[in-house]
C-alpha cells in the first residue's frame, strides 16, 4: 500500500492570526510550522504501517511556497519516508477549490492507495480540501475520522465524529481521509529522524511537471474574491458580580440566567 | 588586554539563525517534557524518586547524548546541541541536574581523555543516555580552592585505595557511578597531583548521606564518604596524576550548562511574567501598562537574550576547539546566572502576592535558579579569572 500524506505550513499556532490589512488577506508572515492537524495524519500512516498492513511508502506532499520546505522536512522526521513539493508562481493567490485541483494532479502521478491529511489547517480552517481532492481524483471521502482500521488491506473501517456521537463507516480504498486531532497522539521525532530528515528524497516538481492547467490555478483560475474583511469586533466585558452577601449574589446570578432564558 | 594568538584550524562557527534541525530538535525536547510537565516533577520531588520516566523519555530518542560523538552512540552535535537541549527542559520547567553532569562533565572528559575500554564501558552508555555518571568535586575543607583537595588515592597491591569526603554531589541517587577527582599519595605521604577515579555507587565502602537542600528539585545532593573502596587501575581517567588538566576539560562543558539551564529557567518566569502583566488588571488596565512593572521585565529580557548569545558562542568555541572557550564559558555562565535570577525576581515582583502562592509556579524556581550565582563555580571565582585572565590584572588569591 502506498499511502500520501497531504502537509501544509502554517503560521505558527503561537503567533496571533491576523488580517494584513493592505491585501484584505490572512497575514501569513512570521514563525511557521507544520500544520498540526497534518501531524496527527502522518502518526495515522505510521500506525497504519506500524500495525501490520503491508506499507511500501509513506509520501509527504506539499503546496507551497520556498518555505514549504520545512514542513516537509518535519513531516519525513515524523515518519514519511519522501516528499514531493509542488511550487510555482503560477499556483500563489489559488483558493480552496484552485489548491484542491493542483493537489489532486501532484497526487495523481503518485497514485496512492490512501491520501491522508489534517482535518482543517490552522490558518485558513476551511475543512474542505479533502473533498475537493477527493472529487478530483474521484475516490470516497470521509472527514473527522477519529479512528481508522485497515481491513482485508483493501478496505478502512473509520469512525467519524458526528453531531451526536460516532459514524462507523466502512470505505473501499482507494480513499481521502480526513483525521481529527482526536485520532492519536502523536509522536516527537528522535535525534536521528531529525537529522536523517534531509537526506530522504524530496522530489520538487513545478505545476506543469503534474500538468496543471494554469488557468485553473492562481488568482485567475480562482472563484473566491477576497472582499473587505475586519477584524472581529471587539467583545464586551463580562458583567463581575461581587460576592459580598451569598444570598444577594446567587439571587443575581440566577436572575441574570432567568433574563436570557437559560434556566 | 592580554592578547592571544588563534592557534585553532576549524573556524568556530557561531550560527545565528538557527537551523531546520536546531528547531526540531528544541520543538521535539520542549514537546516531550511538556507531556510530563510540573505536576510530575513535583510528584517526583515529593515522593522522592528521580525523574526516570522523563531522562529515559529523552534518552530513548537520543537526546540525552547529542553532544557525544556518533561512534559511541551520541548525536555528534557537540555541546552547542546538549545546551539546546538543556534550555529547553528547564524552559518546559523541569530540571534535570544530571544532564550537566553526566554527558557534559563526564562525557567530555572521556571523548578527550578516556582509553578505548574505558570508552567502551562508560562513554557508550552515556552517549546513548542509559549510563548516568555524577561529578564529585567538591570538598566542605577544600571549598573553591581545589589545591586543598584531600580526598585520596593510594596504590595498594596493584589497585588503588580511596579514602575521603565530598559534599553537595548531586544526583547519586540516580547514577550508576561517580566520577570523584582525588590526588594520589606519594612515596612520602604528602598528595600528588589530581586525578580522576570512576567509582561505582555500590562499591564496597563508598556511602553516602543526603544534604536537605532549600533547592525544589527532583535532583539531590549528597556527601559522600570513601573508606578504602579498591579500584583497578583501569578506573583512572587520564592516568594517574592526570593533572587538573583532566578535570578542566569537563568543567568548561559545565559552566556552558549551567548556564544554558539558567536562560532556559528565565525565559520559563519571563513568559510566565509576561503573560500575566498583560492580564492582570488592577487600575483598570492591565498593569503592563504601569511602566514600573513593564521596564524591568524589558531589562531581564535584554539581559536574558545576551546571556543566550553568549552561550552559544562559548559552545561554539568549545566545540571547535578554540582558543577563548574558557573566557567565553565563564562569562556565560555569569551573564546566564545573573540574567535567570533577575528574570525570575522580576516576574514574581509583577506577580504581586501570588509570586509567592504555589499555584503560580514561580516561587518553585527561585532556588533552582538562585544556586547559579553559587554553583557549579561562584559568581566572585568569574569576576577573578576575568579580572586575572581578560584584563591582566594581578592574581587576587
Ligand atoms: C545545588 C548544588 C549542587 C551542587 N552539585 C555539585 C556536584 O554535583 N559536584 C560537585 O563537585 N560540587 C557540587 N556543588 C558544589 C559547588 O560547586 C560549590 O558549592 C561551589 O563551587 C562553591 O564552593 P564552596 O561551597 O566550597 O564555597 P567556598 O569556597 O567556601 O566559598 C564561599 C564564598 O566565598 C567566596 N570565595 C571563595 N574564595 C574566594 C576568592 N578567592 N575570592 C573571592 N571570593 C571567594 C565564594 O565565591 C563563595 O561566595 C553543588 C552545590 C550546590 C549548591
Amino acid at each position: 500500500m502506498k499511502i500520501c500524506v497531504l502537509v501544509k505550513e502554517v503560521p505558527d499556532a503561537a503567533v496571533e492570526k491576523r488580517i494584513d490589512p493592505s491585501t484584505g488577506r490572512l497575514d501569513r508572515s512570521g514563525e511557521r510550522n507544520l500544520n498540526p492537524y497534518d501531524t496527527h495524519a502522518i502518526e495515522a500512516a505510521m500506525q497504519i504501517r506500524e500495525g501490520g498492513s503491508d506499507v511500501e511508502e509513506i509520501v509527504a506532499v506539499t503546496m507551497g511556497p520556498e518555505s514549504a520546505v520545512r514542513a516537509l522536512h518535519k513531516a519525513v522526521s515524523l515518519g514519511a519516508d519522501r516528499s514531493v513539493h509542488l511550487s510555482d508562481d503560477s499556483l500563489a493567490g489559488s483558493d480552496v477549490a484552485a489548491t484542491g485541483y493542483a493537489l489532486a494532479k501532484t497526487l495523481q502521478r503518485e497514485s496512492p492507495d490512501l491520501v491522508l491529511l489534517g482535518q482543517q489547517s490552522d490558518d485558513g480552517e476551511c475543512y474542505t480540501i479533502g473533498a475537493v481532492v477527493a472529487d478530483h481524483l474521484q475516490m470516497p471521502s470521509l472527514t473527522q475520522v477519529i479512528k481508522l482500521d485497515v481491513e482485508d488491506g483493501a478496505k478502512l473501517r473509520c469512525e467519524r465524529q458526528a453531531e451526536y456521537g460516532y459514524d462507523t463507516v466502512s470505505v473501499e480504498m482507494p480513499a481521502v481521509i480526513s483525521v481529527g486531532d482526536a485520532i492519536n497522539e502523536p509522536r516527537y521525532p528522535s535525534l536521528k529522524a531529525i537529522m536523517g530528515a534531509k537526506k530522504k528524497p524530496l522530489d520538487a516538481v513545478a505545476a506543469g511537471d503534474v500538468g496543471i492547467e494554469s488557468d485553473h490555478v492562481g488568482e485567475a483560475g480562482s472563484q473566491v474574491q477576497c472582499g473587505d474583511f475586519k477584524p472581529p469586533p471587539e467583545k464586551a466585558g463580562g458583567e463581575i458580580i461581587e460576592d459580598e452577601d451569598t444570598d444577594e449574589t446567587v439571587e443575581k446570578i440566577v436572575a441574570w440566567l432567568d433574563e436570557r432564558k437559560l434556566l | 588586554m592580554v592578547g592571544r594568538v588563534s592557534t585553532a584550524a576549524a573556524p568556530a562557527a557561531l550560527s545565528l539563525i538557527p537551523s531546520q534541525e536546531e528547531t526540531l530538535l528544541r520543538e521535539a525536547v520542549s514537546g516531550i517534557c511538556r507531556q510530563f510537565g510540573r505536576e510530575y516533577m513535583q510528584q517526583k520531588r515529593d515522593s522522592g524518586g528521580p525523574p526516570s520516566e522523563l531522562w529515559e523519555a529523552l534518552a530513548s530518542r537520543g537526546y540525552m547524548g547529542v553532544n557525544i560523538p556518533e561512534e559511541y552512540d551520541g548525536g555528534g552535535l557537540g555541546m552547542a546541541a546538549l545546551s539546546a537541549v538543556g534550555e529547553e527542559i528547564a524552559a518546559a520547567g523541569c530540571a534535570l541536574l544530571l544532564i550537566v553532569v553526566s554527558p557534559a562533565i563526564v562525557g567530555s572528559i572521556l571523548v578527550r581523555h578516556g582509553t578505548p575500554e574505558q570508552k567502551e564501558r562508560w562513554l557508550r552508555g552515556i552517549g546513548a543516555g542509559t549510563t548516568k555518571v555524577a561529578f564529585a568535586i567538591t570538598e566542605a575543607d577544600a571549598g573553591t580552592n581545589s589545591h586543598n583537595l584531600a580526598t585520596s588515592l593510594r596504590r595498594d597491591d596493584g589497585r588503588f585505595l580511596l579514602n575521603g569526603q565530598k559534599t553537595f554531589i548531586s544526583g547519586v541517587e540516580d547514577a550508576d557511578a561517580v566520577c570523584v577527582v582525588a590526588r594520589t599519595r606519594t612515596s612520602d605521604g604528602g598528595l600528588g597531583l589530581p586525578s580522576l577515579a570512576i567509582v561505582d555507587v555500590d562499591a564496597p565502602g563508598f556511602t553516602r548521606q543526603q544534604i536537605p537542600m532549600a533547592v525544589r528539585g527532583a535532583d539531590k545532593q549528597w556527601t559522600l564518604f570513601f573508606d578504602d573502596v579498591e579500584l583497578e587501575e583501569e578506573r583512572l581517567v587520564g592516568g594517574e596524576n592526570g593533572g587538573l588538566g583532566v578535570v578542566f576539560d569537563g568543567l568548561n562543558p559545565e559552566r556552558i550548562m549551567g548556564a544554558s539551564i539558567s536562560t532556559g529557567i528565565g525565559r520559563l518566569a519571563l513568559e510566565r511574567g509576561a503573560a500575566y502583566a498583560r492580564e492582570r488588571r488592577v487600575w483598570g488596565q492591565p498593569i503592563g501598562a504601569h511602566q514600573g512593572v513593564a521596564h524591568p521585565l524589558a531589562e531581564a529580557k535584554i539581559e536574558l537574550e545576551l546571556a543566550r548569545l553568549m552561550t552559544q558562542k562559548a559552545a561554539a568555541l568549545y566545540d571547535a576547539g578554540a582558543p577563548g572557550a574558557g573566557e567565553a564559558a565563564n562569562m556565560a555562565k555569569y551573564a546566564a546566572a545573573e540574567a535567570g535570577i533577575h528574570c525570575v525576581d522580576r516576574a514574581i515582583q509583577a506577580h504581586g502576592g501570588n509570586g509567592f502562592a504555589l499555584e503560580y509556579g514561580l516561587s518553585d524556581l527561585w532556588w533552582g535558579v538562585r544556586v547559579a550565582r553559587t554553583a557549579p563555580v561562584s559568581r566572585e571565582m568569574v569576576l577573578n579569572y576575568v579580572a586575572e585572565h581578560s584584563l591582566g590584572l594581578p592574581k587576587s588569591y
